[in-house]
C-alpha cells in the first residue's frame, strides 16, 4: 500500500496543490498522518491551554517577578505568598462560601425538580407533554436581562433582595430547563420494558424512579448537576442585581469589584481567579467522561 | 399502558384502564408541576411582564407609576444612536464568533477524531476553556494583554513594538472580545462535531476510497454532508448563546473603550440599572427576543428545505 501511494506521488508532478496534499495524506495512520494530528493538537492546545497555564504558573511567584517584565521565572521566584494572604483575607473567605453555599443548593433544588419534571415527560403520555417539552427549550433562547428587570422588581416587593435565598431561587430556575431536558435524554435510554417488569412486581412509580431510574443514569445525575453548578458557580448578571453588600456577594461579583479598583494587585487576583476555577475544574474531572460522551451522542442528549 | 384490543363485556375493564389512566396522567402532572411552577414564577412571568413594561414609561426609582406610553419607546429605540450601533456590534460579534468558531472547531474535530493515543485525554482538556468561570476567563486575558508587564506587552515590546493596554484601545477591544468568545467556545463544537464524524461509518469511506476520491474530496462528500445536522444545532444554539450573552463584555470592557464594545445586553443593563429606564430597556429587550425568534424560525425553514 506504501508503494502504491508512492507511486501515485511520483507521477503526479504537475497536480494542483489539493490533489497533492490529498495524495500526501492518503494513508490511514501512517506516522506522517500521526505527526500531522499531533501537530494540530498541539497547536489548539498551546491557544487554548496557555493562558490558563501561564496565570497558575504565576501566581505560584512573588510579585516582584510578576512586575518584573519578565516572562520565564526562575526557581527563586516560587512562593506560596499569594496564596498565603489570599486565602487569609476575610471577605475572600466570604465570598467563597457564599458561592458555595448558593452552588450547592442550587443544584441540589434542581436535580430533585429536574428528576421529577425529567422523570413526568419521559415516562408519562398526558396532553400538553409537548408543548411543555418546547416551553423547556424554548426558555433557553430568551434573553436574561429581559428576564432580569420584573425579577428585580419582583424580588424587590417580597423582600428577597441581599439575601441568599433569592440567589439561590434564581439560580435553581435558571438551571431546570437546561437540567430537566439532560435528564430526560438520560432516562428516555433506560428501556421502558424494565419499568413495566418493576410494575408487574407490584412498584410504584416512585419506585420505579427511586430504585431503576435514579440508580442507572447516574452519570447523567452527575452530568446535569455538574451544568447547574458552573451556571450557578459562574453567574454574575443575577448576582449583581440581587447582592447588595458583601454578605450575599458570590465570587465572580467579589472578582469583578476587585479588578475594576483603580490600582489592582494582580498577582492577588490572578491567585483569587485560579482559587475561583479550582471547585469547577476538580469537579470536571470527576465528570469528564460523561460530559464528552453526553456532548457526543447527538450535542445535547435528547435534542 | 398495554392497549386491550379484546375486553370484556361487562364494562368493568374499561373502568379499570380509565381509572389507571387518570392515576397516570394526575401523577405525570403531579410530578412536572413544581419545575412548571417556578419556570411560571422566574422565567415565564417576568418575560412577559418584561413584554408589558416595553409599552410602559417605568423609572426603577419608582416602579409603582407606571404610563402607558403604547409605542414611544421602540420610537426612541429605533432613533437612539447608541441603540444602533448596540445592535451592529451584536450581528457582528455574533457572526463574526459564531463563523470563527464554527471554522476552528471543525479542524479540531478533525484532529481529535483520529485514532492517536491520548485523543481522550485531548478531547476533555480542551473542554477546560469551557467550562471555566467567565470571570476568570477575563481575568486572565486582561492580565495578558495589560499594560507593561502584561506578557503579550512584554513580546511586542521585545520585538520592539507598540505596547498599550489592549482592552483599553477602540479598533482592538472589538476583535479582543471576538477571541473570547471564540476561545471559550471551540472545545464545545469540535466534541460535538468530532462525534458526529465518528458516527459515519468507515465502509463509506473505503467505498470512496476505492473509487478514486481523496481526502478532500471524501470530506466534502461524506463527511461535511453528514454533519450537517449537528452542525444546525450547534450554529443556532452559539447564535443564540452569543446575541444574547452579556457577562464577556460587561466584564471585560463594560461595553467600552468610548462605546466600542457595546451590545444590545450591555445596553439593556445600563438602561435598566443605572439609568433606571425600565421601560426603554424592556423594548429593546423585546426586540432582540423578537430577532432571535425571527433568526430560529428562518434558519429552520431553511434546513428543513435542503
Amino acid at each position: 500500500m506504501a508503494t502504491e501511494t508512492k507511486q501515485q506521488t511520483t507521477q503526479a508532478t504537475d497536480r494542483s496543490f489539493a490533489d497533492r496534499l490529498d495524495a500526501w495524506l492518503a494513508e490511514d495512520m501512517s506516522p506522517r498522518r500521526a505527526l500531522v494530528v499531533y501537530a494540530v493538537i498541539g497547536l489548539y492546545m498551546t491557544f487554548l491551554l496557555l493562558p490558563v497555564f501561564y496565570m497558575v504558573l504565576v501566581t505560584f511567584t512573588s510579585a516582584e517577578f510578576l512586575y518584573s517584565s519578565q516572562l520565564v521565572p526562575a526557581l527563586s521566584d516560587f512562593t506560596l505568598d499569594n496564596y498565603v494572604t489570599v486565602m487569609s483575607t476575610g471577605l475572600f473567605q466570604q465570598y467563597f462560601i457564599n458561592s458555595a453555599i448558593v452552588a450547592t443548593t442550587t443544584t441540589a433544588i434542581t436535580l430533585v425538580v429536574g428528576t421529577l419534571a425529567a422523570y413526568s415527560l419521559s415516562r408519562f403520555e398526558y396532553p400538553g407533554r409537548s408543548g411543555l417539552l418546547f416551553t423547556f427549550l424554548g426558555t433557553q433562547m430568551l434573553p436574561r436581562v429581559l428576564i432580569l428587570i420584573p425579577f428585580f422588581l419582583m424580588m424587590f416587593t417580597i423582600g428577597l433582595i441581599d439575601s441568599l435565598v433569592g440567589i439561590i431561587v434564581a439560580h435553581s430556575v435558571l438551571g431546570i430547563p437546561l437540567g430537566t431536558w439532560l435528564l430526560k435524554g438520560y432516562f428516555d435510554d433506560i428501556p421502558k420494558s424494565l419499568d413495566e417488569a418493576a410494575k408487574m412486581d407490584g412498584c410504584s412509580h416512585l419506585d420505579i424512579l427511586g430504585r431503576i431510574i435514579v440508580p442507572m443514569s447516574l452519570p447523567g445525575i452527575a452530568v446535569a448537576g455538574f451544568y447547574t453548578f458552573i451556571l450557578s458557580w459562574n453567574d454574575y448578571l443575577f448576582v449583581s442585581i440581587l447582592s447588595q453588600t458583601a454578605a450575599t456577594r458570590t465570587l465572580p461579583f467579589g472578582l469583578q469589584l476587585f479588578q475594576s479598583q483603580n490600582a489592582v494587585a494582580w498577582e492577588l487576583l490572578l491567585t483569587a481567579a485560579t482559587l475561583t476555577m479550582v471547585p469547577v475544574i476538580v469537579l470536571f474531572a470527576l465528570v469528564q467522561r460523561w460530559v464528552v460522551e453526553g456532548l457526543a451522542s447527538g450535542g445535547m442528549k435528547g435534542a | 399502558m398495554a392497549t386491550r384490543t379484546d375486553t370484556e363485556p361487562t364494562g368493568g375493564a374499561y373502568v379499570d384502564e380509565f381509572r389507571a389512566f387518570l392515576e397516570d396522567t394526575w401523577l405525570g402532572y403531579a410530578l412536572v408541576l413544581p419545575s412548571v411552577i417556578l419556570m411560571g414564577i422566574i422565567i415565564i412571568y417576568p418575560t412577559l411582564r418584561g413584554i408589558q413594561l416595553a409599552f410602559y414609561e417605568a423609572s426603577l426609582l419608582s416602579p409603582q407609576q407606571q404610563t402607558f406610553v403604547g409605542l414611544q419607546n421602540f420610537a426612541q429605540m429605533v432613533g437612539a444612536p447608541a441603540f444602533q450601533t448596540a445592535l451592529w456590534h451584536t450581528v457582528l460579534l455574533t457572526a463574526l464568533a459564531v463563523s470563527i468558531q464554527y471554522v476552528l472547531g471543525l479542524g479540531l474535530a478533525l484532529a481529535l477524531k483520529e485514532k492517536v493515543p491520548g485523543a481522550a485525554l485531548f478531547r476533555s482538556l480542551s473542554m477546560v476553556t469551557w467550562v471555566l468561570p467567565i470571570i476568570v476567563m477575563v481575568i486572565i486575558f486582561r492580565f495578558l494583554t495589560q499594560n507593561g508587564f502584561g506578557p503579550v506587552n512584554i513580546i511586542l515590546g521585545s520585538l520592539g513594538m507598540e505596547t498599550t493596554a489592549w482592552f483599553g484601545e477602540p479598533g482592538v477591544a472589538f476583535p479582543l472580545v471576538v477571541l473570547m468568545h471564540v476561545w471559550r467556545n471551540v472545545p464545545f463544537y469540535a466534541i460535538a462535531l468530532m462525534a458526529a464524524m465518528k458516527s459515519i461509518p468507515d465502509t463509506q469511506y473505503e467505498a470512496a476510497r476505492l473509487d478514486g476520491a481523496g481526502p478532500l474530496q471524501r470530506f466534502r462528500y461524506i463527511t461535511l454532508p453528514q454533519i450537517s445536522y449537528v452542525s444546525m444545532i450547534m450554529i443556532v444554539l452559539h447564535v443564540i448563546f452569543t446575541f444574547n450573552n452579556f457577562d464577556i463584555i460587561y466584564l471585560s470592557t463594560g461595553g467600552g473603550p468610548l462605546g466600542n464594545t457595546e451590545v444590545l445586553a450591555t445596553y439593556i443593563y445600563k438602561q435598566a440599572f443605572q439609568q433606571y429606564a425600565m421601560g426603554y430597556a424592556a423594548s429593546i429587550g423585546v426586540t432582540m427576543l423578537l430577532i432571535m425568534m425571527v433568526f430560529t424560525v428562518v434558519y429552520a425553514h431553511l434546513e428543513a428545505r435542503d
